[in-house]
């Protein structure tokens, strides 16, 4: 019962009529939906998926608290007595509305229940009686939705996020649509053994913590998540509030960073095994010296701590700001590991990134089961640079919202003689509206990237 | 028994994915025996477009290497849930992988997730279950066609999934799934003609907590049948979707330019000449089949919400879905 209560530092998706959110629960915390502040501290204790009704503070104007519900009231409630057999004796003149906008809007400062809002719409409506039943639904469905005062509290999945920040905006994830997302997974192969490499250099964490997702709690699969900053996204990795455990199996590291702690380090860190214990006992001084003297800012892949906070790009909307204004403050605070000691006693402190990038390198040298690429960035390189990592007879897979890039791999790794079963597809996906003597697919459709895969050989 | 987990040798039993075109990938199994049409035990031999393979000498190599025929050479490959799909033996129409790709994610399935399927047809789909619950979960199909719970179960022993997959001969529409897995399940999925039928008891299976439903139909008048049913007992989110996959075939055109500069000017001979060498441009394009599958089935999703949660039957959820 317990993890399906809401408690304060939960990460939540708030979900009002088709809109959803996301957002991280602080004491005397609001979120902010369109014009309205809701305070979310009475939530707490009570547990997910329940649905509250937003009532609004005396004495304030668009300020609400939170009131659990058990009983909606709907449309099915709204009394609608007359309906017309078809449209044609409607005219549309823009005054069909008698009620202004401003009335409306005062109506609901009024606090009047959204039912009692469409109710007066109706009363109001010179044409709503003689609408068609069908399209006083739409009517209603229309009004409802601006005035709906419920919300459900949902605990993120990573079916929920892909849909959330699609719907937001599709540039959030470079254009992963749900079943690109599902498609990816699929030809990574990914599972609960493996050992997996992703670059990703913004999907806001929605490929990593997929990944993860599949991984899971309890098993042995890791991941490496490369990305090309200083700090990487991951607000849908912090959603997704994976134990301890399972967050110290993925690893983030700077590109750049773990490729020259692979080449240049070398032999240092290849002796210790995996286990932090092993690699605290290295004699450390030299190797993270090197590397801490590298002033370079891409060496300062901070984004791993469990507690640091994704950091988005500004073209960002507005929507997701507070997780974004949080996670810069925290970022700004370099995380350092804890000190360990060395044999001889001295204290020396080795940069959380460092002791990530050394994991990471012990991965890569055993090789990867899969690598997946989701990249900004034309993948040629990319894919070029990793390759050698991937273990023979495992896959390569690559997304991009066009396929242009896709197209100069697919002849790059066609030439090579160690690909097999080289893949470019993309879906087309349709929703459908299914209601009785009313389905078809729905009016608004999107467009699906690309992707490519292969298996790459021994030879 | 290549299917669980990562490997890099082949064993002996194995199942090894041979490759050979793009159009031609086979499934063998790494014995040296075989029995032969009349029950003989012979040696086991597959012939392929490029001659035969004694599939004794798979045992020992390396996943993802090559290996000779003998008029040719082939590529040998640990299956996978995609691979297995391309070449198992159909004894049903199957599910294929764009479509299993969203079940599972659709389905929210994890490492620990206990999912129940029906029918369990072929079982392309149950291996891509199985691949997303290993090792904490376990998968429950169910078949009322006996022969096919059969052949099902010896699958799945012969790729070392047994530990995790449990298959029960049983109609699921009048039977439902047994009272030992009431309130057991995270997920549901149904491939069924009737699903309508098999939604009452998917409901008492799922947990208190709540769970996911899909439905695989070909035909709209049982998505329409399912999705009153879904609405009825109570389910949430529900939404019917399709999914298509198209692969392209990338290539280099050179398309020749015809040069029509010289119309406007008067015939010259010698210019004339000069003109007739060709200019030709080369692009690269992404060309799709000339036919494709333009549907496979609707897949019809839903949320069983938490008992707690339960009471709000006329959820706001229902009644908007559409809008977006
Ligand atoms: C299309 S096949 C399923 C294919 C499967 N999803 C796959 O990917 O291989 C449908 C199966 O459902 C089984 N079936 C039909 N009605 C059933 C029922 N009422 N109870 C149990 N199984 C049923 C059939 O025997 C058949 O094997």
């Amino acid at each position: 019962m317990n993890q399906n209560q809401i408690k304060f530092g939960d990460y939540l998706i708030i979900q009002r009529q088709g809109y959803t959110k996301l957002h991280k629960i602080k004491p005397n915390g609001t979120i902010t939906l369109g014009k309205d502040v809701i305070q979310l501290d009475n939530i707490v204790g009570h547990k997910y998926y329940e649905t509250f009704r937003m009532i609004v503070k005396p004495g304030s104007k668009r300020l609400y608290t939170l009131e659990e519900v058990n009983e909606l009231t709907t449309k099915n409630q709204l009394n609608i007595e007359q309906s017309g057999a078809d449209n044609r004796n409607i005219i549309d003149d823009g005054n069909s509305q008698a009620l202004t906008k401003d009335e409306i809007e005062r109506l609901r400062d009024q606090a009047v229940s959204s039912s009692d809002i469409v109710e007066k719409l109706i009363a109001n409506s010179k044409t709503f009686n003689s609408k068609t039943e069908y399209s006083q639904e739409k009517y209603l469905k229309k009004k409802e939705k601006k005035y709906f005062e419920y919300i459900q509290v949902r605990k993120p999945s990573i079916r929920l996020l892909a849909q959330l920040f699609y719907r937001q905006d599709p540039a959030k994830t470079l254009g992963i649509r749900i079943d690109d997302l599902s498609q990816i997974l699929t030809y990574a192969n990914i599972q609960s053994d493996g050992k997996f490499l992703l670059y990703d250099s913004g999907t806001s964490g929605l490929v990593t913590s997929a990944i993860m997702n599949s991984i899971g709690p309890n098993t042995h699969g890791q991941l490496i998540h490369a990305h090309p900053g200083n700090e990487c996204q991951k607000a849908a990795f912090l959603a997704m509030q994976f134990p301890q455990e399972q967050v110290d199996r993925c690893i983030h590291v700077n590109l750049y960073s773990v490729l020259r702690c692979y080449y240049q380090e070398g032999g240092n860190y290849v002796k210790g095994n995996e286990s932090d214990k092993k690699q605290n006992q290295e004699k450390s001084g030299d190797n993270s010296q090197n590397v801490n003297q590298k002033s370079h800012s891409e060496d300062n892949a901070k984004c791993s701590g469990s507690n640091s906070e994704s950091t988005h790009e500004a073209n960002q909307d507005s929507q997701n700001d507070e997780i974004t204004k949080q996670s810069n403050i925290n970022s700004r605070k370099r995380k350092h590991s804890e000190s360990d000691s060395n044999e001889t006693g001295t204290v020396v402190k080795r940069p959380y990134w460092q002791l990530e990038n050394e994991k990471a390198c012990h991965i890569l040298q055993e090789k990867v089961d899969s690598i997946i690429v989701v990249a900004k960035e034309h993948p040629m390189s990319i894919v070029k640079e990793l390759l050698p990592f991937l273990k023979d007879g495992r896959t390569l897979v690559v997304f991009n919202l066009v396929k242009e890039p896709l197209q100069d791999l697919y002849f790059y790794l066609k030439n090579r003689t160690d690909f097999i079963g080289v893949k470019l597809s993309n879906n087309f996906m349709r929703n459908y509206q299914v209601l009785p003597e009313r389905t078809h697919p729905e009016v608004i459709m999107n467009f699906g990237g690309y992707i490519l895969s292969g298996y790459k050989l021994n030879m | 028994m290549s299917f669980n987990g990562f490997k890099e040798v082949i064993g002996e039993g194995d199942t090894v994915i041979l490759y050979l075109t793009i159009h031609q990938i086979y499934s063998v199994k790494a014995d040296v025996k075989t029995l032969s049409k009349k029950g003989a035990t012979v040696e086991n031999i597959f012939q392929t477009p490029y001659g035969a393979l004694k599939c004794a000498d798979l045992i020992g190599k390396k996943y993802g290497t090559k290996i000779n025929l003998s008029k040719g050479w082939g590529y040998v490959l640990q299956p996978s849930p995609e691979l297995w799909t391309l070449t198992l033996p159909h004894r049903t129409q199957i599910i294929y992988t764009p479509d299993a790709s969203m079940i599972v994610l659709q389905l929210e399935l994890t490492p620990n997730s206990i999912v129940i399927e029906s029918g369990t047809g072929s079982g392309s789909l149950s291996h891509a279950l199985i691949r997303a619950i290993k090792p904490h979960g376990h998968v429950y199909t169910f078949d009322f066609h006996e022969q096919r719970v059969q052949t099902a179960s010896t699958e799945f022993k012969e790729h070392g999934l047994s530990e995790w997959v449990t298959v029960k001969h049983r109609d699921v529409c009048s039977a439902g799934f047994g009272s030992e897995l009431d309130n057991v399940a995270d997920a549901v999925f149904l491939d069924l003609p009737h699903p309508w039928l098999a939604i009452p008891h998917a409901t008492k299976a799922i947990k208190e907590v709540g769970g996911r439903i899909c439905s695989f139909s070909p035909c709209i008048e049982q998505v329409q049948k399912s999705c009153s049913t879904l609405a009825e007992l109570g389910f949430q989110e529900i939404q019917t979707i399709e999914v298509l996959q198209t692969q392209y075939s990338v290539q280099a055109r050179s398309l020749n330019v015809l040069n029509l500069d010289f119309v406007k000017i008067k015939k010259n001979d010698s210019e004339n000449e000069k003109n007739k060498e060709k200019e030709v441009v080369r692009t690269i394009t992404s060309v799709p089949p000339s036919t494709q599958p333009g549907h496979t089935g609707f897949l019809t999703l839903g949320t069983l919400p938490p008992v707690w949660a339960k009471s709000l039957k006329e959820q706001m959820e229902n009644s908007n879905m559409d809008i977006e």
